[in-house]
């Protein structure tokens, strides 16, 4: 089989398997904590139209950016690989007539398509019930799908970089912990040209809201604190070459290394 | 007979551990049996011919074409791994027609083969239940079944036979000689010797990752003359019985067994000791319980050759 026909059914196997495991459900799950905020907020602050859009950005979508997709990718990315060796079943795999890059790639679009599918419904559900008194207004769309959209970058970015790892380490997990909930939470928050050096950057750069200039904005600004943003071409483009980078990087290393089963 | 698949110098090692030391073999069509105790090597042998795993020193080919890294050479081979591994999440026929996609088939044609199989392996009407609720047997059977879905030209079993009831085993020992008859290459693992025998009579020794002999069972048989034979003589007084044998020039070694009423003899001549042994009897009225001779069974003659 040619390698785009490869990936295609590998991604059928892996999105079909992926929605019935008990990891899919738990994160599904834990997708609805924003959905509950959201209704909590929205009790709290009926009338604050205003407010509700800061509250959203500086505290749902730190949720969604510093934690739900980091976590989700950090899981799935790492397992593109991980998994099959853990669980011995990549004989099933590679004893099969599909170029090995397929594997990975397959592999690493069924679970980004799944992620988003459990980002979108949480967020849309999160995002709506917040602006239940705005629905008639067109520019509310359009920022919900800009957050839709960071949100899906950031999937494919820092699942691409976790699957690396996973192909890449034995223990992936541990060193993705440290880097999602470590580099990724510190590094953002220094000066200049250095939180350039986290994924997070980018995302946050691509966020529709913005605070106020000088005020730091409504809220606690927490999302935005010390953000020096990159335009949002830059940005974007810097998730995109992060993702393919890693993915690449991931697909030659899977082709050339031997994986063994621990005894 | 033409190399199905051909190994050369092939040698893989784990850190400073040697999984496999510089093996040479040629496996031909028709059931060849790999048969060795637990970490001789056979699994990583199997590994090796089918690209899991890369040689450190050596060269494999299977039908001429190398495996590491060449996916087209999968078409024609199928693999049945030792580990009781699966998707758990998914029924046999998802596992089955999910994996039958690798290769490139309609969707009616995936359904057609995963049914074939299933049916092969007596696993029809379980085909809808989870993996997960599968019996031992069944498991293996399903395990089987992938590696037979796509009609391969080669089947490559890792102790296919491993955790199966008699009656499971029977079955899949018949399914594999239909192999056979069907024109397949066969390779099949076990470190259980009557398993190998009832498969086939071309087999392989493989200890410490080395190969110690191959051939046919009755070259296996010949090889064993070259070792001493062991014979157990139970009986009222061995101590006596000892004696009586100690001037023998054919007489190897004697010992007594735990139980202190054992006489163990090894010999070169086993014929010649019978003869002695039935004078001895009759001659000094010494009363023997049972003698038996675990040369008897081909589990012997793998013992000797493996040196324990």
């Amino acid at each position: 089989m040619n390698t785009p026909r490869s990936i295609r059914e590998i991604f059928g196997f892996f999105f079909f398997l992926g929605r019935r495991t008990g990891k899919t459900r738990v994160f599904a799950l834990l997708g609805l904590i924003p959905v509950v905020l959201a209704v909590v907020v929205r009790i709290v602050l009926h009338g604050r139209s205003g407010d509700i859009a800061a509250v959203f950005t500086e505290i749902l979508m730190v949720f969604f950016l510093q934690f739900y997709i980091v976590i989700l990718a950090l899981f799935y990315g790492t397992s593109v690989t991980a998994e099959e060796v853990e669980n011995r079943t990549l004989s099933y795999l590679i004893t099969r007539p599909l170029p090995k890059p397929a594997i990975i790639l397959g592999k690493y679009a069924a679970y980004a398509l799944l992620m988003f599918a459990m980002v979108a419904v949480s967020l849309t559900l999160s995002f709506f019930v917040m602006n239940a008194a705005r629905l008639r207004e067109p520019a509310l769309y359009l920022t919900f799908l800009s957050y839709l959209g960071v949100l899906g970058l950031g999937i494919l970015a820092y699942t691409a970089f976790f699957t690396f790892l996973g192909t890449v380490l034995k223990r992936a997990i541990l060193v993705g912990l440290v880097f999602g909930f470590g580099w990724e939470n510190v590094i953002q928050y220094f000066p200049g040209s250095t939180q350039r050096f986290s994924i997070v950057h980018y995302l946050k750069s691509l966020l529709p809201y913005r605070p106020a200039p000088g005020g730091g904005g409504k809220g606690v600004a927490l999302l935005l604190f010390r953000l020096e943003p990159t335009s949002t071409l830059l940005a974007v483009l810097a998730l995109i070459g992060i993702g393919a980078a890693f993915l690449a990087l991931a697909c030659w290393l899977f082709r050339m290394k031997e994986y063994l089963y621990e005894e | 007979m033409t190399a199905v698949i051909a190994a050369s110098n092939l040698s893989k090692w784990y850190g400073n551990v040697l999984g496999l030391n510089d093996v040479s073999l040629e496996v031909e069509e028709g059931i060849t049996g790999l048969l060795g105790p637990n970490g001789a090597g056979k699994s990583t042998f199997m590994k090796l011919i089918t690209g899991q795993m890369k040689p450190n020193i050596g060269t494999v080919t299977v039908r001429g074409q190398k495996v590491w890294n060449n996916p087209e050479v999968f078409s024609g081979i199928g693999f049945c791994p030792e580990n009781d591994v699966f998707y758990e999440d998914v029924t046999g026929w998802e596992f089955l027609t999910g994996l039958l996609r690798f290769y490139g088939y309609a969707p009616a044609e995936i359904r057609e083969r995963a049914a074939r199989a299933l049916d092969i392996v007596d696993l029809a009407k379980d085909k809808d239940r989870l993996i997960r609720g599968y019996s031992r047997g069944m498991r293996q059977r399903v395990k089987v079944a992938q590696a037979i879905a796509h009609d391969p030209e080669i089947v490559i079993l890792d102790e296919p036979l491993s955790g199966l009831d008699p009656l499971g085993k029977r079955k899949l020992i018949k399914l594999i000689k239909d192999f056979k008859s069907e024109g397949r290459t066969v390779l099949v693992s076990s470190h259980v010797l009557p398993e190998i025998e009832a498969l086939t009579s071309r087999i392989v020794l493989v200890h410490q990752g080395k190969i110690l002999a191959q051939g046919d069972i009755p070259y296996i048989r010949e090889l064993i003359e070259a070792h001493p034979h062991q014979i157990s003589v139970r009986s009222s007084d061995p101590r006596a019985l000892a004696a009586r044998f100690l001037g023998d020039r054919s007489i190897q070694k004697m010992t007594f067994a735990a139980d202190g009423r054992t006489l163990v003899v090894e010999t070169h001549k086993r014929d010649d000791f019978f003869g002695r042994l039935t004078g001895v009897v009759l001659e000094d009225g010494i009363e023997v319980e049972e003698i038996s001779s675990p040369d008897d069974n081909l589990q012997a003659v793998f013992e000797y050759l493996v040196g324990k």
